[in-house]
């Protein structure tokens, strides 16, 4: 069926120039997610996890290859139209959580609104209830445990309704039992239909997956 | 949430930096606004000055033009005397409508108190026609009008005797008050012509003419037709409104130069805020890769960063129009010892308009500094900010 085809990667190649060196972290990258599925990422540090992951969140182009997210190609759009893909089809979560500092929770829950103009108030709640931190609705993020933030920067990666959400190594920074309630908040989020890919090195979250894809030098392992 | 609120935070998150940068601004922007309203100020007081004065014409002895015309109009000696006899010259002269004689004297007491002395007569009724009198002009010998404040400080009544000051053995009587006039004229006291030449040994002197024209839009030929007659090489002849004009050209230069400095401090500040933020922008590039991937464009990244510029500028601006409303007084006072002529009223008018015109100006310098960082943070591509340590 391919119309439950979410991302389909082909050929995704990304060289990195160091100098007169050339790095090529992706090479020719080829799969399909369907909607709805959770996906790990996994593979030894350099293996082009990362780069993968910004490619497949718009954050960066491929050198060569094509992307296309829910049947639009990615392919010479311009940084507003990437934006654009950004705002709209893909939630974003990081290993440092990459909250606001200046901004409480709630502020930081509705940043991306800020950006899409779009009224969110009463789905903030509902995700703030959901990763559990409605009674830390006005605290700083420096007042928060690692877990919490990381539950933070999740429910923001989810406030403009993605696609798919994608999260780079989520649980790095955490304890085993945050860490733990994060893969918890990730198979609740699956049930609901919703495709996470997540690159990790957390063998517990990894195993937790449908579906794994492992790199090796920028290439995917059969 | 707004673009307002989170530039707002960013700008208060270093507060130390900011406030250092800020300062800058405003120490610029209280220069310019204290220029500004000393300009406007400065301006209304000589028109002002101009009115009051009545003459259009000043006559005065030959050697010491404008001093004279300066010190005549504020009160004061000097050693040069005109014949009385000049007076029925200027006075049959084509266009003068009037020509009042004055002699005038300063006394200095021991303790720095000045006191001035003009011998007068009713002429000068026909020059200072605002004059608003309490009793009568001095007429018998022994007379005195006083000026509104040195009745005050003597402390006398109408139609008291009282030893006039300075001039050890002489009395006077008051016969009239003086309505205050905003003025040097509140400081004098006036007496007959003639007492005044005997009192300071100048029988048949004068130290100045004040003349009115019939039409002050004749002032050119009169003042040719006061130069041209027979005594015009004993005399000097001062059209007033001239005397203003060069005082002000004067000043006006002055102005241009410190108004230039203000400029150049303008400019100064400007890109040391500029820097603040090229700084701000490189230890919060993170969070910028962070804003990037949850949605905002390059647009909202320049508006944040540039707004955070504006504010700084703005902030500065109000900070500084603050600190030169507050100066005013201080600055006034330092001014008048300064200036070459300083009219009677205030110096410093801080209008609304200028202030206005101050914080535009504090903004707009915001705006153009804000452009470089704005522009280098928009420029940042997302995966280079966020991988960014
Ligand atoms: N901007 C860059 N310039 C040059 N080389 C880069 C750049 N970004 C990444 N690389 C290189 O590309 C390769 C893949 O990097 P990537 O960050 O994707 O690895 P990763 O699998 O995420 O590793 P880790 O598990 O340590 O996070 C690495 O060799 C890295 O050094
Ligand atoms: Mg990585």
């Amino acid at each position: 069926m391919a119309d439950s085809i979410l991302v389909s990667a082909q050929g995704l190649t990304k060289v990195y120039n160091r100098g007169t060196e050339e790095v090529r972290a992706l090479d020719g990258v080829t799969f399909d997610l369907q909607r709805g599925e959770f996906t790990a990422v996994v593979g030894v540090s350099g293996a082009g996890k990362t780069t993968l992951l910004h490619l497949l969140g718009c954050m960066d182009t491929p050198t060569s290859g094509e992307l296309l997210i829910d049947g639009q190609s990615t392919r010479g759009l311009s940084d507003s139209a990437l934006t654009r893909m950004r705002r709209e089809q893909v939630g974003f979560v990081f290993q440092h959580f990459g909250l606001l500092p200046t901004l409480t929770v709630m502020e930081n829950l509705t940043l991306p609104t800020l950006f899409s103009k779009k009224e969110a108030k009463a789905y903030a709640n509902e995700l703030l209830e959901r990763v559990g931190l409605t009674h830390r609705r006005n605290h700083l993020p420096n007042q928060l445990s690692g877990g919490e933030m990381q539950r933070v920067a999740i429910a923001r990666a989810l406030i403009n309704r993605p696609q798919v959400l994608l999260a780079d190594e989520p649980t790095g920074n955490l304890d085993s039992a945050n860490g733990e309630a994060i893969l918890q908040l990730f198979h609740q989020l699956h049930r609901d239909g919703l495709t996470i890919i997540v690159v990790t090195h957390n063998p517990i979250l990894a195993n937790a997956t449908q579906r794994q894809l492992v790199l090796h030098d920028g290439r995917l392992v059969p | 949430m707004s673009f307002i609120k989170l530039s707002l935070q960013n700008m208060l998150r270093r507060k130390l930096r900011t406030s250092v940068t800020l300062t800058g601004v405003a120490v610029a922007v209280a220069a310019l606004f204290s220029l500004l309203a000393f300009q406007r100020g400065y301006q209304t007081g000589m028109r002002d000055e101009l009115d009051r004065l009545g003459a259009h014409v000043l006559v005065v002895p030959k050697g010491c033009p404008y001093d004279a015309a300066s010190t005549a109009l504020h009160g004061a000696s000097w050693p040069c005397y005109l014949k009385y006899a000049y007076l029925e010259q200027v006075r049959k002269t084509r266009g003068v409508s009037v020509a009042a004689p004055v002699f005038m004297n300063a006394l200095y007491e021991a303790n720095g108190n000045q006191t001035v002395y003009l011998g007068i007569n009713d002429d000068i009724r026909m020059v200072k026609r605002a004059w608003s009198i309490e009793g009568s002009l001095p007429v018998k010998t022994g007379d005195i009008l006083l000026g509104a404040a040195a009745a005050k400080s003597l402390h006398v009544q109408r139609g008291q005797e009282f030893d006039l000051p300075g001039l050890e053995g002489a009395k006077g009587r008051v016969c009239g008050l003086l309505a205050t006039t905003q003025g040097a004229d509140d400081n004098f006291l006036y007496m007959p012509l003639a007492d005044a030449q005997r009192l300071f040994n100048r029988q048949g002197q004068l130290t100045h003419i004040l003349v009115r024209l019939q039409d002050p839009n004749s002032l050119e030929d009169v003042v040719g037709a006061l130069r041209a007659c027979e005594a015009g090489m004993d005399m000097n002849i001062v059209p007033l409104t001239h005397l203003f004009r060069t005082i002000q050209s004067m000043v006006n230069s002055t102005r241009l130069l410190l108004g230039c400095i203000a400029l150049v401090a303008l400019l100064v500040a400007g890109a040391g805020v500029s820097n603040t933020v090229l700084m701000a922008v490189t230890e919060r590039t993170r969070e910028i890769g962070v804003m990037r991937s949850v949605g905002a464009s390059m647009g909202d990244i320049f508006r944040l960063i540039w707004m955070e510029t504006v504010q700084i500028c703005l902030l500065g601006g109000v900070v500084g129009v603050a600190v030169a409303l507050v100066g005013a007084q201080s600055l006034e006072g330092w001014l008048r010892n300064r200036l070459p002529f300083a009219p009677t009223g205030t110096l410093i008018h801080p209008e609304v308009s200028i202030m206005v015109a101050c914080l535009a100006g504090a903004a707009l310098l915001g705006s153009l500094a804000g452009l470089l960082p704005a522009w280098r943070a928009s420029r940042l591509s997302p995966v280079e900010a966020i991988r960014a340590t």
